[in-house]
């Protein structure tokens, strides 16, 4: 008698069937709907890079019924989105914010592209510390994961064993990797798009990319670090260009720490510093110079 | 950690022993002209003394297939029904000796995340296991089967008319086909409805 995997099977899909109580669908684009998480009572958490319009938005719940639902914002950096959904009663997802998953947990990816729930599984094959989507958006550990993933799963959950949420799955941070928005990351967002609708994150509006400092410029300058970042695009009236920054110049320092990477600009761009001068050494004909920039806020755009 | 490790050990034996239990209920299907399929020893109903073996449509193009057992030992199949639009075909042999056959599972309904296991060939490797969960559950229209179940388990060409089980090694559906990396077999209860109607038709 197999007791150990019959047990496994229906823990399997207790977890399934608890955390899909708070699992809805998102009619908000063109073809099949994505998947939603009810996060706190009357707030649904969805993902950005699915939801194609602002208005006729419409929310599947578990029980099949289809009910109204406003967006009270959105953030294309974390690729969260929060909906409203007034005098609706179904569970909201349980959480799983201390206990961070390990390498190996076994794990469920839930999504319900139509009526009806839908699940994957696999293992969590990767967790790293914090990193940044290409848009600047700080997401606060890197949960990588070994499952298959479906079509209109992004929104969904990814849970436990037991059925408690890890976070949200998108496909749309790393070129269509399935990555999850640990639970701290997503709280912090939905109370910020609550609060203000949209993501506050400070912009510079420039270019770069990482380059060589020759040996020789490297003595005379008597610099500390030998690579730098080489300004290639200046955003026309952004913050930089207001400020007289170049294209060419080559940023060395910003905020007083040195940048080789562009992520390391972004690291000194939270949504606090817009408005506040920041100071900047850079090499400008073969000198160095300090200059001074006051960031503004990013646009909707996708510029860097 | 012991507890856990227990656990984990007894999993490790579980599995094996329902697989090994699986492999003596899956056949090899060789047809002529086409790539290896599996097949599902089928309980012979009327047809006393002989063997029926359940796979795909698409796995024997023909009316004769060579069945080849999971003990080594092969026999002579013969095509007696066979269905395009649910792509399923049943053969009849001789069996040399007294052969196990598929326990079907009929209650209580499969559930989203339950675990299933499926046996195939897939590129000549014999009796080759995956391991998976339901993916979704098609509500069943009224007073009709589910046409398909849809399980998160990675098959590949080799695994068609193969057995997909549960945890405990009851037959749930025969793996037809992929769809990405979702598995879609044609419900165990499907197939049985389907062999007793087809029988009907052989014996008149």
């Amino acid at each position: 008698m197999s007791t150990v995997l019959q047990s496994l099977s229906s823990e399997l899909a207790d977890a399934v069937q608890s955390a899909g109580g708070a699992v809805v669908a998102i009619h908000a684009r063109r073809r099949i709907p994505a998947s939603g998480v009810h996060w706190r009572p009357g707030v649904v958490v969805a993902t950005n890079h699915t939801i194609s319009r602002d208005e006729n938005i419409t929310v599947t719940l578990p029980d099949g019924t289809t009910a109204p639902a406003s967006l009270a914002g959105r953030d294309p950096g974390t690729d969260l989105a929060v909906l409203k959904l007034a005098g609706q009663s179904f569970p909201t997802a349980s959480l799983r914010p201390e206990t961070p998953p390990k390498v190996g947990e076994l794990v469920i990816a839930l999504g319900r592209p139509g009526p009806s729930l839908t699940a994957s599984w696999g293992v969590v094959s990767g967790v790293d510390g914090p990193w940044r989507t290409w848009q600047g958006a700080e997401i606060d550990t890197l949960l990588r994961l070994d499952l298959a993933i479906y079509d209109g799963f992004s929104g969904g959950p990814l849970i436990d064993g037991a059925g408690r949420v890890l976070g949200i799955n998108t496909s749309a941070l790393a070129r269509g990797v399935p990555v999850t928005i640990p639970v701290a990351t997503v709280e912090r967002a939905v109370s910020e798009l609550l609060e203000r609708g949209s993501i506050r994150r400070a912009y510079l509006g420039i270019g770069t990319q990482p380059v060589r400092v020759p040996e020789s410029l490297v003595r005379k300058l008597e610099l500390k670090v030998d690579v730098a970042l080489l300004i290639v695009s200046v955003a026309p009236g952004g913050p930089a260009d207001r400020d007289g920054w170049l294209l060419g110049d080559v940023l060395l320092e910003l905020d007083g720490a040195a940048v080789s990477d562009p992520t390391d600009i972004l690291a000194k761009l939270g949504g606090d510093r817009v408005g506040r001068p920041l100071a900047a050494r850079v090499i400008r004909g073969g000198q160095v110079k300090t200059l001074q920039v006051t960031p503004g806020e990013r646009p909707k755009s996708r510029a860097a | 950690m012991t507890a856990s490790l227990l656990a984990a050990a007894g999993l490790a034996r579980e599995l094996a022993a329902a697989v090994d239990q699986l492999r003596r209920i899956t056949v090899q299907v060789r047809a002529h002209g086409a790539a290896t399929g599996a097949g599902i020893l089928w309980t012979g109903g009327e047809s006393e003394g002989r063997g029926l073996v359940i796979t795909n449509a698409h796995v024997v193009r023909g009316d004769r297939a060579t069945i080849e057992l999971s003990d080594g030992t092969a026999a002579r199949g013969r095509l007696v029904a066979r269905d395009l639009k649910r792509d399923l075909a049943a053969l009849e042999f001789e069996p040399t000796s007294a052969t196990p056959s598929a326990a079907v599972r009929d209650s209580p309904p499969l559930r989203v995340g339950d675990l299933v296991i499926a046996i195939g060939h897939p590129g000549g490797l014999v009796g080759a296991v995956a391991l998976g969960i339901i993916h979704g559950a098609e509500s069943p229209r009224e007073g009709r089967t589910a046409r398909w179940i849809r399980a998160d388990v990675r098959l590949a060409p080799g695994f068609s008319g193969g057995p997909l089980a549960d945890a405990t090694g009851r037959l749930v559906g025969v793996n037809t086909m992929t769809h990405g990396s979702l598995a879609l077999a044609v419900p165990a209860a499907a197939v049985e409805a389907w062999v007793r109607r087809s029988h009907a038709l052989v014996a008149s």
